[in-house]
């Protein structure tokens, strides 16, 4: 059988410069419409960061190597968590797509950086003050949101893959998570 | 004004661009099978892409075996916008 760019009627006109960006949009978009995402990614997602907001409050809070042990531990499920997603949408579509990894690796977006950023403040003053259940809602209300950002840009990339598919490339995203379980041991051991 | 890019202007060639614009990189048997087209023919394709410095490549394993990895230079992505805009503009004269 002839493929779309062998067969002389499938093909585009090549003096019809509308039929030729057509054919070239289609050939895209059949290529995202066709990407996906690892089955369980978003709740997996949310638990992690639930888990190392929970952990990170605890261990700031809590002034001694137990607390130390348990914040680097939290990291390393969030971290383990992102790397196996994305290994596995790698493994399953066969694209790397980095406008994703820095979605669920940083939270890129918006959403999930004030989703982020306003549970672990509230978890911390939460863990200072003793009040454990309050730590906990907001760990669970911060990876919500944080998922909730990665699924927005999700959608957001199947409409328009071209102008999102750009991120931080995988050896950039792992000098962070280094630089990030080195920072979190500076302010731990300076706590 | 834009000017179109005559290593591009192929449809075929144009086609394996714009895909590859939509992700980091693509295996080379994704990309033929979502092109559907021919390994030799995709190959050719990639090849005078690499060749020009629109795409890189690289060897990969991938479920145990080994595959290529295709993706867009920047200098790629320069070429297919400046490529598309002067598609656009041709469009819009002849509107």
């Amino acid at each position: 059988m002839l493929s779309i760019m062998e067969s002389s009627t499938a093909q585009p006109n090549p003096d019809d410069p509308r039929s030729v960006l057509a054919g070239a949009d289609q050939a895209r978009q059949r290529l995202a419409a066709g990407l996906r995402l690892p089955a369980g990614l978003h709740p997996a997602l949310a638990a992690a960061v639930a888990v190392q907001v929970g952990t990170a409050a605890y261990g700031i809070a809590n002034h001694a190597t137990a607390g130390l042990a348990v914040a680097l531990a939290g990291v390393a499920v969030f971290l383990s968590v992102a790397a196996f997603s994305l290994y596995q949408f790698r493994r399953i579509n066969g694209v790397r797509v980095d406008g994703l990894a820095s979605q669920i690796v940083l939270g890129a977006g918006a959403t999930s950086t004030m989703a982020y950023a306003g549970a672990f403040g509230a978890a911390t003053w939460a863990a200072f003050e003793s009040r454990w259940w309050l730590v906990v809602a907001a760990a669970v209300a911060g990876g919500a949101g944080y998922a909730f950002g990665s699924l927005r840009w999700w959608h957001a990339y199947r409409r328009d893959p071209a102008a999102r598919t750009g991120g931080a490339s995988p050896r950039v995203l792992a000098a962070l998570a280094v630089v990030a379980c080195l920072g979190l041991v500076t302010l731990l051991a300076a706590g | 004004m834009a000017q179109l890019d005559p290593l591009i202007h192929a449809p075929a060639r144009l086609q394996v661009v714009t895909t590859l614009s939509a992700v980091s990189e693509a295996e080379f048997a994704t990309l033929r099978a979502v092109l559907e087209v021919s390994d030799s023919v995709l190959s050719k394709h990639v090849s005078a892409l690499a060749e020009a410095g629109y795409v890189h490549s690289r060897k990969g394993v991938r479920a145990g075996r080994r595959t290529t990895w295709i993706g867009l230079t920047n200098a790629g992505r320069e070429a297919l916008r400046e490529h598309v805009a002067a598609l656009r503009q041709l469009i819009d004269k002849v509107d």
